[in-house]
C-alpha cells in the first residue's frame, strides 16, 4: 500500500484517501483542542494515511526515528509507534480506521516474523521507553492484517519491555482479540479522539490441554450438542427436504395414467391399404404412415414409418402430387419408401414394427424402430410382405 | 377483372398516410438544408419532391381509395423480374456483393444526401410493393412487423458507423484529432444522462404500448406433436440458425456452430491486437476485424435473416417476395453425398460396405474407407490451411499473435467461412455431407 503510492506525483485520490486524510485532520484538531495528549495524536494520525501519497516523509520527522535511516514505510511506521510508545504512552493507541473491514485474525497479526519484523522490533528497542503494554492491542487491529500492520505490533510490543519475540507474540495474541471486539463497536469514533485504554490483555494461554482430558469424559456429551447445533439441524432439514422432493420427482415418473396412446394397436386389415398409396389417417393419433408399396426392393410390403424427420424431428408431410414425403422445417424430402434424397436429412425414415396379427388385422408396434442405415430393414419384424 | 382481389381500401389509405409520413420527414430534410444554405437548386427539387409525395398521399387519401381504378401498383414486368432472382445463389451473391460495395464505396454512400436518398427509396420500393398480396402477406405478418423495423435500424446503425468511421478517417489522414477527442465535453449524470435515459424510457414504453395495441399476437392453433405447420419458422433471431441446418447435420448447425459462434465471440478481447479505434469511430485503423465482424453479421447473420424471413416459404421452399406461397411447389434438390460422388459416379464403383455379420472392426474399417475423400478434405481444411495462411496471407497475424492466438483465430475464421462454403457446395453440386456417417450420427 504504502510503497505503491511513495513514488510518482499526488495524483487524483481515491475516496479512501480522502477519507484517510479528513479523518487524519479531524485526528489533529482533536488534538489541538485536547491540548495534553497533541504531538501523540498527531502520531496517531500519521500511520492513518496509509495509502496517501506521501505518507513516508510524515512518521520519518518523528522524533526518534528521525535519527535513523528509513527504509521502508512499514519500519518507519513502526519507529514512530515505538517512539511514540515511549514519550507519551496513552495516546498511542490511534488504531488506523482506514477500511473498517472485519479485524484481523490474530495469528495473522502476530504470526509472520520476518527478519524485518525482528529489524523493527530491534528499532523499538533502542527507542526503548516504557510505555503501557495495551499499546500493542489496538495496533493490532489493525485492518490491513498485512506483515505492514503486523509490525507495528511487535516493535510496539517491543517496546514494552525486553522480552523475546516468541513471548512478545504470545502476548499479542489473545490481545488481538480483545481489540477486534473494541475496534468492532467503535471503529469510527475511534479516530477522532484517543479511544480509552483497553485492559491489558490477559496473558493466560489457552488451556489446551484440560481439554484433552475432559473429552474422554464429556465425549458423549459433545456430540449430543453438535446434533443439536444449528448448523446441523439446518443441514438435516435441507437434506430431508431434498431425499423427499426426489422421492417425489420419482414418484412422478410413474403416472398413475398414461394419456398418450398404447405402443401396439391394430390398424385394420391389409386390404385396407392400397398398393403405392401412403395412408396420413394415423398421423394425428399414433404419427406413422401406413405404405403399400413395392418400389422398395422390388418387393410388395405394407411397412408403418415414424412421421418424425430424421434431421430435427419435425413432422413431414406427404405430397401425393410430387410422391414424396417433404419436411416444412428445412425442406428434407424423402421418397415413398422413406429414404431421402433431398434437404439436409443425414438417414431414411424409421419404420416402427408390423405384423399381422392372430384376428387377420395388422398390428404396429411402435415400442421398436427400424432404422434402414443400420440394416434393420430387413427385419421381417419391420415390413408385412403382401403375398397375392 | 382486378387481378389484386386482397387491395383493400384500407391498405390503399394506410398507403396514403405512408407517403404522408414520408412527405413529412422530406419537409424536415428540406428545411434542415434551407438553414444549411444548400443551393437554390437543391431546395427546388427537394421541395418539388415533397409536393409531389403530398400530392401521392392525397390522391391515395381521397380519389383512388377505390381499389377498381387504383393505378400506383408495383409493375408485373418489374416483380416477374424480381421474383426470377429469387434464389438462394442470387441471394447470396447479391448479399456479399453488396457488402463488399458497402465497404468500397463507404465514402460516398455514407454522405447524408446518398443515404437520405437510399432511404427514401427504401421506404417508396416498401410502399409500392405493399399492393402486392403475396408481399403484404408476408412483411405484414404480426411476425415480421419487427423484422422490417429491423431491417431499418440495422441499416441505421451501420451508416452511423460508417459515417463517423469515414469521418474520423479523413480526420486522422490530414493528421486532426478525431472527432471523440475534439468534442471531448464531460457532461453530468444529472440531469443530462438520467434525462436522456427516462426519455428512452418513456418513448420505448409508448412504442411497445403502441405495437401491444395495433398488431395482434401471432398466436397459431394449439401446439402437437405431430403437426407441424408449413412452413415452420423458428423465431426471428434463430432463423439464420434455421438457415445453416438446411446445409449442415443438426448436430453441427444447432450445437457446434452456435458454440463456436458464442465462444468466438468471447475470444474476440484476447485475440484483437490492435489498440487502435479505442474509444473513437475508425474503419482504416481496424480494417480487419471489422470486415471480418461486418461480414459473419450482416451477410452471415442478418442476410440469413432476412432470407428465412421473407424468401423461405412452404416445405423450406424458396420463393420470390411477389410469389404466391405454392405449398405444391416443385424444387428438385436431389442431394448427393461426397462419398457418393467419389465412388458411384467418379470411380464407377459401389459404396464399400461390409456384410451385415462382418465384425465391428471390419464394419468401421468399411465406414472409414467409404468415407475417407471427405474426412481427408475436413482433415486438411482444419490441420493444413491454418500453417499454411500463417505462411501467406496471414503472415503478419502469425508473427505479431503467437501461435495459439494465431490458431484460435485462423480456427475461428475458418469455421466461419465453412458456412458459405457448404452453402456454395450444395448449391452448385447438390452436394449433401462432406462427411456423411449416419451409422455415427456423424454428418459435416
Amino acid at each position: 500500500m504504502a510503497s505503491d503510492s511513495s513514488g510518482g506525483a499526488p495524483k487524483k485520490l481515491s475516496t479512501q484517501e480522502i477519507l484517510a486524510k479528513a479523518r487524519a485532520e479531524a485526528a489533529k484538531k482533536a488534538a489541538g483542542a485536547e491540548a495534553a495528549p497533541a504531538p501523540a495524536a498527531e502520531q496517531a494520525a500519521a500511520p492513518e494515511p496509509v495509502a496517501k501519497p506521501a505518507p513516508v516523509t510524515e512518521p520519518a520527522k518523528a522524533p526518534v526515528a528521525a535519527g535513523a535511516k528509513p527504509k521502508s514505510t512499514a519500519e518507519i511506521l513502526a519507529a514512530a509507534r515505538a517512539a511514540k510508545a515511549g514519550a507519551a504512552a496513552p495516546a498511542a493507541t490511534a488504531p488506523a480506521p482506514t477500511a473498517p473491514k472485519p479485524a484481523p485474525k490474530p495469528a495473522a497479526a502476530g504470526g509472520s516474523k520476518s527478519t524485518a519484523d525482528i529489524l523493527a522490533a530491534a528499532r523499538a528497542n533502542k527507542a526503548g521507553g516504557a510505555a503501557p503494554p495495551a499499546a500493542a492491542t489496538p495496533a493490532a487491529d489493525k485492518p490491513a492484517a498485512k506483515p505492514a500492520a503486523a509490525k507495528p505490533v511487535v516493535a510496539a510490543a517491543a517496546a514494552v519491555s525486553d522480552v523475546s519475540v516468541e513471548e512478545m507474540l504470545a502476548a499479542v495474541r489473545p490481545g488481538g482479540a480483545v481489540a477486534k471486539t473494541v475496534a468492532a463497536e467503535q471503529p469510527v469514533a475511534a479516530p477522532k479522539v484517543a479511544p480509552p485504554m483497553p485492559p491489558r490483555p490477559v496473558v493466560a494461554p489457552k488451556p489446551a490441554a484440560k481439554k484433552g482430558a475432559a473429552e474422554t469424559r464429556r465425549g458423549f456429551m459433545v456430540v449430543l450438542a453438535m446434533l443439536a447445533s444449528p448448523f446441523f439441524i439446518a443441514w438435516a432439514a435441507v437434506t430431508a427436504t431434498a431425499g423427499v422432493w426426489t422421492l417425489g420427482l420419482a414418484r412422478f415418473m410413474l403416472p398413475n395414467v398414461l394419456t398418450e396412446p398404447p405402443s401396439k394397436f391394430k390398424i385394420g386389415p391389409p386390404t385396407d391399404y392400397d398398393l403405392g398409396t401412403v395412408a396420413t389417417k394415423w398421423v394425428a393419433q399414433f404419427g406413422i404412415w401406413i405404405v403399400h408399396t413395392d418400389q422398395y426392393k422390388s418387393k410388395n410390403l405394407i411397412y408403418a414409418l415414424a412421421s418424425v424427420c430424421t434431421h430435427l424431428g419435425c413432422t413431414p408431410s406427404w405430397l401425393e402430387g410430387e410422391r414424396k414425403f417433404k419436411c416444412p422445417c428445412h425442406g428434407s424430402g424423402f421418397y415413398i419408401t422413406g429414404v431421402n434424397f433431398e434437404g439436409p436429412a443425414p438417414r431414411p425414415l424409421e419404420r416402427v414394427g408390423i405384423r399381422l396379427s392372430e384376428d387377420g388385422m395388422l398390428e404396429v408396434d411402435k415400442s421398436v424402430k427400424f432404422q434402414e442405415e443400420m440394416g434393420q430393414w430387413n427385419d421381417g419384424a419391420s415390413f408385412f410382405e403382401v403375398t397375392a | 377483372m382486378n387481378p389484386h382481389p386482397d387491395l383493400t381500401s384500407q391498405v390503399i389509405r394506410s398507403l396514403g398516410w405512408l407517403y404522408l409520413a414520408l412527405c413529412a420527414m422530406n419537409l424536415v430534410w428540406t428545411f434542415r438544408l434551407g438553414k444549411a444554405k444548400a443551393s437554390v437548386a437543391a431546395l427546388a427539387v427537394w421541395s418539388s419532391y415533397c409536393t409531389a409525395l403530398a400530392l401521392l398521399a392525397m390522391v391515395h387519401l381521397t380519389k383512388f381509395a377505390e381499389p377498381q381504378n387504383f393505378p400506383f401498383f408495383m409493375p408485373l414486368s418489374i416483380k416477374t423480374q424480381i421474383d426470377g432472382l429469387a434464389n438462394p445463389v442470387i441471394f447470396f451473391a447479391v448479399s456479399t456483393l453488396l457488402f463488399i460495395a458497402m465497404i468500397v464505396l463507404r465514402e460516398w454512400w455514407t454522405k447524408p444526401t446518398i443515404a437520405w436518398l437510399i432511404l427514401n427509396a427504401a421506404i417508396l420500393f416498401m410502399a409500392l410493393s405493399m399492393t402486392d398480396y403475396d408481399f403484404r402477406q408476408i412483411v405484414g405478418k404480426p411476425d415480421n412487423v419487427p423484422i422490417v423495423a429491423m431491417l431499418f435500424i440495422v441499416g441505421f446503425f451501420t451508416w452511423l458507423f460508417f459515417s463517423r468511421a469515414v469521418e474520423n478517417d479523413r480526420r486522422i489522414a490530414l493528421g486532426k484529432p478525431t472527432v471523440e477527442k475534439e468534442g471531448d465535453e464531460k457532461v453530468l449524470v444529472w440531469p443530462d444522462l438520467v434525462y436522456s435515459e427516462m426519455i428512452c424510457m418513456i418513448a420505448l414504453t409508448a412504442i411497445l404500448v403502441i405495437w401491444g395495441v395495433v398488431l395482434q399476437a401471432p398466436l397459431e392453433d394449439p401446439a402437437s406433436s405431430v403437426k407441424t405447420p408449413n412452413p415452420s419458422k423458428a423465431p426471428w433471431y434463430f432463423l439464420g440458425l434455421q438457415e445453416m441446418l438446411v446445409y449442415y447435420d443438426p448436430w453441427m448447425a444447432g450445437v457446434v456452430l452456435p458454440s463456436v459462434i458464442l465462444v468466438g465471440l468471447m475470444a474476440l478481447p484476447y485475440i484483437d491486437f490492435n489498440k487502435n479505434g479505442n474509444g473513437y469511430y475508425t474503419f482504416n485503423q481496424r480494417k480487419f476485424s471489422i470486415i471480418t465482424f461486418l461480414f459473419g453479421f450482416i451477410p452471415l447473420w442478418i442476410g440469413l435473416i432476412i432470407l428465412g424471413t421473407f424468401l423461405r416459404g412452404p416445405n423450406w421452399n424458396f420463393f420470390g417476395i411477389y410469389e404466391y406461397w405454392d405449398v405444391h411447389k416443385l424444387e428438385v434438390l436431389n442431394n448427393v453425398n461426397l462419398s457418393e460422388y467419389f465412388w458411384i459416379r467418379g470411380l464407377d464403383q459401389p459404396l464399400p460396405a461390409a456384410g451385415a455379420d462382418a465384425s465391428a472392426l471390419v464394419k468401421t474399417l468399411a465406414i472409414l474407407k467409404r468415407e475417407w475423400v471427405g474426412l481427408a478434405a475436413v482433415l486438411a481444411y482444419l490441420l493444413l490451411l491454418p500453417p499454411l495462411m500463417a505462411g501467406t496471407i496471414f503472415q503478419k497475424f502469425f508473427v505479431k499473435m503467437g501461435f495459439v492466438r494465431y490458431m484460435v483465430l485462423a480456427n475461428l475464421i475458418l469455421f466461419m467461412a465453412a458456412l458459405p462454403i457448404k452453402m456454395v457446395l450444395r448449391w452448385a453440386f447438390n452436394l449433401k455431407y462432406i462427411v456423411a456417417i449416419p451409422e455415427w450420427f456423424f454428418n459435416i
